[in-house]
């Protein structure tokens, strides 16, 4: 029978998993699998099993829980061992490696922050301080069939509007860093500009709460950032 | 400005898919892996993530970007701060320090309210949800955004 794997957490952790539901339809019951020194998470893996949104939850909703109760490394989602057996000679190998992972994580989560900024507003400030973005502008205005001025104000407009989202978000980054114990940014998408998870440790998870909201405050109403968190650790493992 | 620090608790509860989505790509793209294990299959997952690759260097946002320039009516901005008068009638009440320390206090104990969370999907960028631990707070001053 496969098996399905959530987390790796140290003997320390109480590992009560009674009750918890696993992914599949219905919840496959949790067990703990000791793998030396380490205890492993794991569940039955249902067959055919996908990223559905309630498996995908489940998993998330599992972590959180150990997290609570101590460090954890959270697997990502998905992870199918061919048995039990396996699933523990597998841990054994990299028995040392985790256990120090797991010490370094111990007391830390991961906050992810994402930061837009309304297009227009960013535009504006574009063609407020671009002479030549303004000028081509205007000629684009007059002249609104003329493809290749249109793409000239484009082309212009993006590069600028690129250069200022650099900026800002290497601006941000300068203030939520000192806070965090590592960082890993990732491609901005869907409409941010900055997309960068923090490694947190919990003493500091005022003062980097505090750091968000003040850069939010800095930037004004035109920028949204949106923090979710604290999460496991999934960037730092 | 408009701060949501949620916890990721609505997502282990069902909650906006807001939230999912936006640590759906750590769940899916980051964690531990173990080289002998395999993954199940995340067909239909990809195709967001090819999505969001979308260029910014390209013809269309050329285009859009050069629509929006033209459409874009400079003395507009200008507005903001009446708009912004609205918001700060609301915001000197229940006082501008309150409600970013219910930020603060929101990301320091969220860990305790896995239990109790719940968004619901697309309030993140309008409105505070009623759970404790997350606050979305509007900018109070109405500080300029040359600052």
């Amino acid at each position: 029978m496969p098996t399905y794997v959530y987390g790796i957490a140290g003997k320390e952790h109480p590992l009560r998993v009674e009750g918890l539901k696993g992914v599949g339809e219905p919840a496959r019951e949790l067990r703990v699998l000791t793998s030396g020194q380490l205890g492993v998470v794991v569940s039955d893996a249902p067959e055919g099993l996908r990223a559905k949104r309630r498996d995908v939850m489940a998993h998330q909703g599992v972590l959180e829980h150990l997290l609570s109760e101590g460090p954890v490394l959270p697997m990502r989602f998905g992870l199918v061992a061919p048995d039990d057996e396996q699933t523990i000679a597998s841990v054994r190998e990299r028995e040392q490696q985790y256990t120090d992972r797991l010490a370094e994580l111990d007391g830390c989560r991961e906050y992810n922050v994402k930061v837009s900024r309304d297009e227009d507003d960013l535009l504006r400030q574009v063609l407020a301080e671009v002479p030549e973005a303004r000028r081509l502008n205007e000629l684009a205005r007059e002249r609104p069939g003329d493809r290749r001025l249109k793409m000239e104000l484009g082309e212009l407009a993006a590069q600028q509007a690129q250069a200022r989202q650099q900026k800002d978000a290497a601006r941000i980054m300068d203030a939520l860093t000192p806070a965090a114990v590592r960082t890993r940014e990732a491609p901005a998408t869907g409409g941010t500009f900055l997309n960068v998870s923090f490694l947190v440790d919990r003493k500091q998870a005022a003062a980097f709460a505090e750091a968000v909201h003040g850069e939010a405050e800095r930037c004004g109403d035109a920028y949204a950032f949106r923090t979710s968190g604290p999460l496991p650790p999934y960037s730092f493992v | 400005m408009s701060v949501v620090t949620q916890s990721s608790s609505s997502v282990s509860r069902g909650g906006g898919s807001g939230n999912l989505y936006d640590v759906l790509e750590l769940i899916l793209d980051r964690g531990l892996v173990i080289d002998a294990f395999v993954r199940v299959s995340l067909v239909g997952i990809e195709i967001l993530k090819v999505d969001a690759r979308i260029v910014v260097a390209s013809v269309d946002t050329y285009l859009r970007f050069a629509e929006a320039c033209n459409r874009l009516d400079l003395e507009a901005g200008r507005k903001a701060p009446s708009q912004l008068t609205d918001l700060v009638g609301e915001a000197t009440e229940s006082g501008a320090k309150g409600k970013s320390k219910g930020v603060l206090a929101g990301a320091a104990e969220a860990i305790s309210e896995t239990i109790h969370g719940g968004d619901r999907e697309g309030d993140e960028e309008k409105s505070s949800s009623g759970r404790s631990g997350s606050s979305s707070s509007r900018r109070t001053a109405s500080r300029r955004k040359e600052d």
